[in-house]
């Protein structure tokens, strides 16, 4: 179906890019993201090119050749989306990890699609300005994050990736050079391309280029510790921050386990353990922001009034940046943490409804027990993504796949049930298509298979993932 | 109001334990040379401590005119008090101009209680000292604000002048073994009862020492390094040279290594000949910790990295690729 | 037993960036907080009331601001606060800092009715780094000193010291009342509860001028009772012009300055 890479073609390819790797010079993590038990598979060549121009000169000799490409950021994903399954052509924008230019008339900001995340967020922050879009991996590439349109922890109050992302260059399948969107706030001219491309996992085309929105940094932000004697009470009090007209930047749940893991692989310990002689069984972690620390002071004090009356035990207030990195480090950690002391893991990133979050999860734990799995899970309790690793220390590998897989069609056809979707920001990658076959059905599936195909007329960008299945 | 005419000489304290002496003593001889010939005056090494006649020969040997020193039991580990006691009883009869002690935890636990004994000021941590031109008082110059501000500090009419210098700022003097002076003893002895703290035990809790102090090779990892498993690509890096690791305070933060690993304005200074900066963007508080280094060595992605600034020699690249390479091309260099 | 916590607020040099135009400091917008080894002193003294019994006050020498330190000290755990303050004590150095607030323990004692067991410090405020003052207060009130501790722990009634030294640590029992400094501890201070910040908010914090000090010797404060003087500030610069590789490949790049290290024997 796909030609091999030829002595020929590799010639071709080293004529229009400096930056190729073959045989044992390819880096060896190409083989996989960090979610490894989804298979791993080495590219034939590689490229790490430095210009818009070099992707495209090397997507259009694949396409003449039918040769698979797959492309790839920092391989931080977690749903084996940068793996390159056929062999071909691994193209890594890393090297293309410049910040470009501010425009901070129109509030934007010009970067190659290879920066990372961190980087943007640091550079912004030393403008004075804030890219608000804040996923756990702080080392991912900020175009990685607008393939799978990560949401990360202050999605709740200032939205998704894809709230963010105003325009874009794209190298097409074909070798083609387009731009999608523009520094404006409105549009209503024909289809959104651009939010095509979003999301769609780097199978329609490659993201090199992106213009995103910033805003101005608040002025001031504070973080609330609130620890309950179990979920169910914890998350109970979520909806009640809306209807208090309440707009948390931030609104993370998590169990006492999982924290004490995490404290215990960054060695700092934050979060009560007991309170008032009760033992905490799950914490809220909410950041509020404001134009001044005064109005943060009075939303601190409204907010806990209404967690206080809510069940919560107690509310603990970081107010100082030394007390919020803390806090937050423990929740950062949470998946290294994870990995730290598990052999075998698999996870799911399914999104519900907020209302249906507590109910949800207590499925979720007896389905885990009935299956032979260890769960530990976290996530955004503002906006119902729901993070759940399943872990094991002592099952063979082909026994713990075949329990996750029976765990997984369980889990994800509640989540349907209930309202939810197969993933909130992990993306599909090709460890979730046949779920998201299950939950969206056949036709849907059926206008995404022909969209890829009038981008990739033959099927060579990234076979295998989202929805093109062979 | 004392006489200032009254006070003379130079002194530089040699901090011992269990009869060893610190570098960092020998180190501030060597820097209170120049000083001792610019005012015409003698440099003298005081040595509290256990069976420390040996340290004040090697002091005399570093480059000390003459050696004053204190033996007793009661000296053979550190405590407060009965140093105090014996440092105080001395500058009172002997009335030294200037007293240097090591900025080491014991250093800047005596000089405190030394100089406010003494009514006297003190310099803390210094980093540069000199004879003011104008009144030939000395001028302590120290880090401060976290290093961002230099100050340079004087103490115009008490005496002594007193000031706690960082270790491995300066470097210590050849060793003359011919070299010869006058050893004085002076017996000061401390009464049991007198000093009122007590070493129940002492643990040791780091398996091999890390002197970053004294390693002439140093491999530095920063918050760029990215995870704490990186860190293995620097400690072969460190192993082809027979280097040490060390790291900035972002990577202490996120609970990669040690803080006994710490190079900076709130751990170490070091003075190494070669020291790598990987992954370091060069924050002034690590600048501050690294400046005393003969050469420095930058790898950092960001090409307008602050850490560039201060490095002989920079690479602008991913560390991943670079420090492997590095490895490979000393290797192949040593082979 | 009752405990003193000597308190600094300090700008967070960790905000403190350097004009490159001019070459000073930029303060403008720095937070203001406890000085970071101070709130270790803070944590462990309240965990020994909490065992033990008795109280925690919190004392700092400062602007009327500093009571914005002294009242986060009071959410944390500490029963009481003074700030020490008067335009007489203003460009003390550490030496009459610490006479400074040694005499305002005594006035604090005398004012709370009660002795305290422990004086408490952090190692050293990160903005002038000097760990004197701790050692100095210990010297003018005569009390025994512990410098650097890791960690206080009690042992029926009496404390012993965990001492931090090059390869590990020194345990040290001492006679009370006596002066510890903490440079870090195992564990982090608490965080403040709503309910407590808002206590906090509302506490009064009495403010002792050298008219509620009257032992005081005003010869020995400010200016005139402080022996160093400042006599220049600047910040470093330091700029080497290096070799600076860009744009190649690694093994090439590290090829190179490999080469240039040898060249310039450097090993």
């Amino acid at each position: 179906m796909y030609n091999q890479l030829t002595p020929e073609i590799i010639e071709e390819i080293k004529k229009v890019s400096n930056n190729v790797f073959l045989g044992e010079e390819i880096n060896p993590d190409y083989a996989k993201d960090e979610m490894p038990i989804y298979g791993t598979h080495m590219p034939d060549l590689a490229v790490q090119p430095r210009s818009t121009e070099e992707v495209a000169a090397v997507m259009k000799i694949c396409y003449e050749n039918n040769i698979p490409v797959t492309p790839r950021g920092a391989g931080t994903g977690l749903a084996g989306g940068a793996v390159p399954l056929y062999g071909g052509v691994l193209i890594d924008i890393s090297k293309m990890n410049k910040i470009k230019s501010y425009d901070m008339e129109n509030f934007v900001v010009e970067i190659e699609a290879g920066v990372l995340l961190n980087d943007l967020a640091e550079d912004c922050q030393s403008k004075g300005m804030l890219y608000p879009p804040d996923p756990g991996e702080k080392f991912a590439c900020v175009g990685g994050n607008v393939a799978t349109n990560a949401g990360g922890m202050r999605a709740v109050k200032y939205g998704a990736t894809r709230d963010y992302v105003r325009a874009m260059t794209v190298v097409l399948p074909t070798g083609e050079i387009t731009h999608l969107g523009a520094t404006v706030s409105k549009t209503s001219s024909g289809y959104s391309l651009l939010n095509l491309m979003i999301g769609s996992e780097g199978t329609l085309g490659i993201i090199t280029e992106l213009t995103l929105k910033i805003i101005p940094a608040p002025k001031a932000v504070a973080s609330l510790i609130i620890p309950y004697e179990d979920l169910e009470t914890a998350l109970a009090t979520v909806p009640k921050f809306k209807m208090a007209h309440m707009n948390p930047q931030a609104i993370e749940f998590m169990e006492r386990e999982i924290v004490l893991a995490s404290e215990r692989y960054i060695g700092k310990s934050v979060f009560p353990q007991e309170l008032e002689g009760v033992q905490i069984g799950a914490y809220l972690l909410v950041t509020l922001d404001g134009n001044s620390e005064d109005e943060v002071d009075a939303l601190i004090e409204q907010a806990a009034e209404l967690v206080l009356e809510a069940g919560a035990i107690d509310v603990l207030v970081a107010d100082t940046s030394a007390k919020m990195k803390d806090a937050w480090a423990a929740r950062s950690s949470f998946l290294e943490a994870i990995m730290e002391e598990t052999k075998l893991l698999d996870e799911c990133d399914v999104v519900v409804p907020v209302n249906k979050i507590a109910e949800y999860l207590t499925f979720v734990n007896k389905t885990g027990e009935e299956c032979g799995l260890v769960i530990k899970s976290f996530g955004h309790a503002g906006d119902g993504n729901l993070h759940i690793y399943q872990c094991s220390n002592d099952l063979e590998e082909e026994e713990f796949k075949k329990r996750v897989d029976k765990f997984f069609d369980i889990i994800y056809k509640e989540a349907t049930n209930c309202g939810g979707l197969v993933s909130g920001e992990h993306g599909i990658g090709s460890g979730k298509v046949k779920y998201l076959v299950d939950s969206v059905g056949e036709t849907n599936m059926a206008i995404m298979e022909g969209i890829k195909r009038v981008f990739d007329p033959k099927m060579i960008l990234n076979p295998g993932k989202v929805c093109y299945r062979l | 109001m004392m006489n200032l005419a009254d006070y003379k000489n130079i002194w530089v304290f040699i901090e011992t334990e269990c009869g060893k002496p610190k570098n960092v003593g020998f180190e501030l001889i060597n820097a209170a040379k120049p000083l001792a010939q610019e005012k015409g005056c003698e440099l003298i090494a005081v040595v509290i401590g256990k069976d420390i006649e040996g340290v004040a020969k090697d002091a005399i040997c570093y480059g000390a005119d003459s050696a004053i020193i204190v033996d007793g039991p009661e000296y053979e580990y550190y405590t407060t008090d009965a140093f105090a006691k014996a440092l105080v009883a001395l500058v009172e009869k002997y009335k030294p101009e200037t007293l240097m002690i090591g900025a080491t935890n014991n250093g800047r636990d005596l000089g405190p209680r030394v100089s406010c004994r003494l009514k006297t000021g003190l310099t803390a941590d210094c980093t540069a000292i000199a004879i003011d031109e104008e009144t030939g008082n000395v001028a302590w110059t120290r880090p401060t604000f976290g290093g961002n501000l230099m100050a340079t500090i004087m103490c115009p009419e008490n005496r002594p002048q007193m000031g706690t210098v960082r270790p491995a700022v300066f470097k210590k003097g050849a060793y003359d073994e011919a070299k010869t002076g006058e050893i004085v003893k002076e017996e000061i002895t401390v009464a049991a009862d007198e000093i009122r703290t007590t070493l129940i035990e002492r643990v040791k809790e780091v398996a091999e020492s890390i002197n970053l102090e004294e390693a002439e090779i140093i491999v530095s990892g920063g918050r760029g390094v990215g995870s704490q498993e990186n860190f293995q690509l620097l400690q072969d890096l460190a192993d082809v040279l027979g280097a040490t690791v060390g790291c900035s305070r972002a990577v202490v933060d996120a609970g990669w290594m040690p803080h006994a690993h710490q190079v900076g304005q709130s751990g170490k200074t070091v003075a190494p000949k070669l020291y790598f900066a990987i992954g370091i963007s060069g924050a002034i508080q690590h600048v501050a910790g690294i400046s005393g280094s003969d050469t420095i060595v930058a790898i950092n992605k960001d090409p307008d990295a602050p850490i560039f600034d201060v490095a002989d020699y920079g690479i602008v690249g991913n560390l991943n690729e670079v420090v492997p390479a590095l490895t490979e091309a000393f290797k192949a260099e040593k082979a | 037993m009752n405990i003193c916590v000597c308190i600094k607020q300090v700008p967070d040099t960790n905000e403190i960036k350097v004009d490159p135009v001019t070459h000073t400091l930029v303060r403008k917008g720095v937070p203001s907080i406890v000085n970071p080894f101070d709130t270790y002193a803070q944590e462990v003294g309240v965990r020994l009331k909490e065992k033990l019994g008795g109280k925690v006050v919190v004392i700092s020498m400062g602007p009327e601001q500093a009571k914005e330190a002294i009242k986060t000290c009071l959410s944390v755990g500490a029963d009481a606060g003074y700030l020490i303050s008067s335009r007489k004590f203003g460009g003390s150095d550490t030496l009459a800092t610490s006479y400074i607030l040694s005499e305002a323990i005594k006035a604090v004692e005398e004012k709370e009715g009660l002795k305290f067991d422990l004086i408490l410090c952090g190692k050293q405020a990160v903005d002038g780094d000097t760990a004197q003052v701790g050692p100095e207060i210990a010297e003018h009130l005569g009390l025994p000193q512990i410098t650097y501790a890791l960690d206080i722990i009690e042992k029926d009634g009496d404390i012993q010291v965990k001492r931090e030294c090059d390869e590990g640590y020194d345990m040290i029992s001492t006679q009370l009342p006596a002066v510890v400094t903490v440079v870090r501890l195992p564990y982090e201070p608490r965080y403040p509860t709503i309910k407590s910040k808002m206590a906090a908010k509302k506490k009064e914090i009495p403010v002792l001028t050298e008219e509620d000090i009257p032992a005081i010797n005003l010869e020995r404060c400010g200016l005139s009772g402080s022996p160093t003087k400042v006599k220049k500030t600047y910040t470093p610069v330091t700029e080497k012009n290096g070799v600076k590789l860009e744009g190649m490949e690694a093994e090439d790049a590290a090829k190179e300055v490999v080469k240039l290290i040898y060249d310039a024997k450097i090993l």
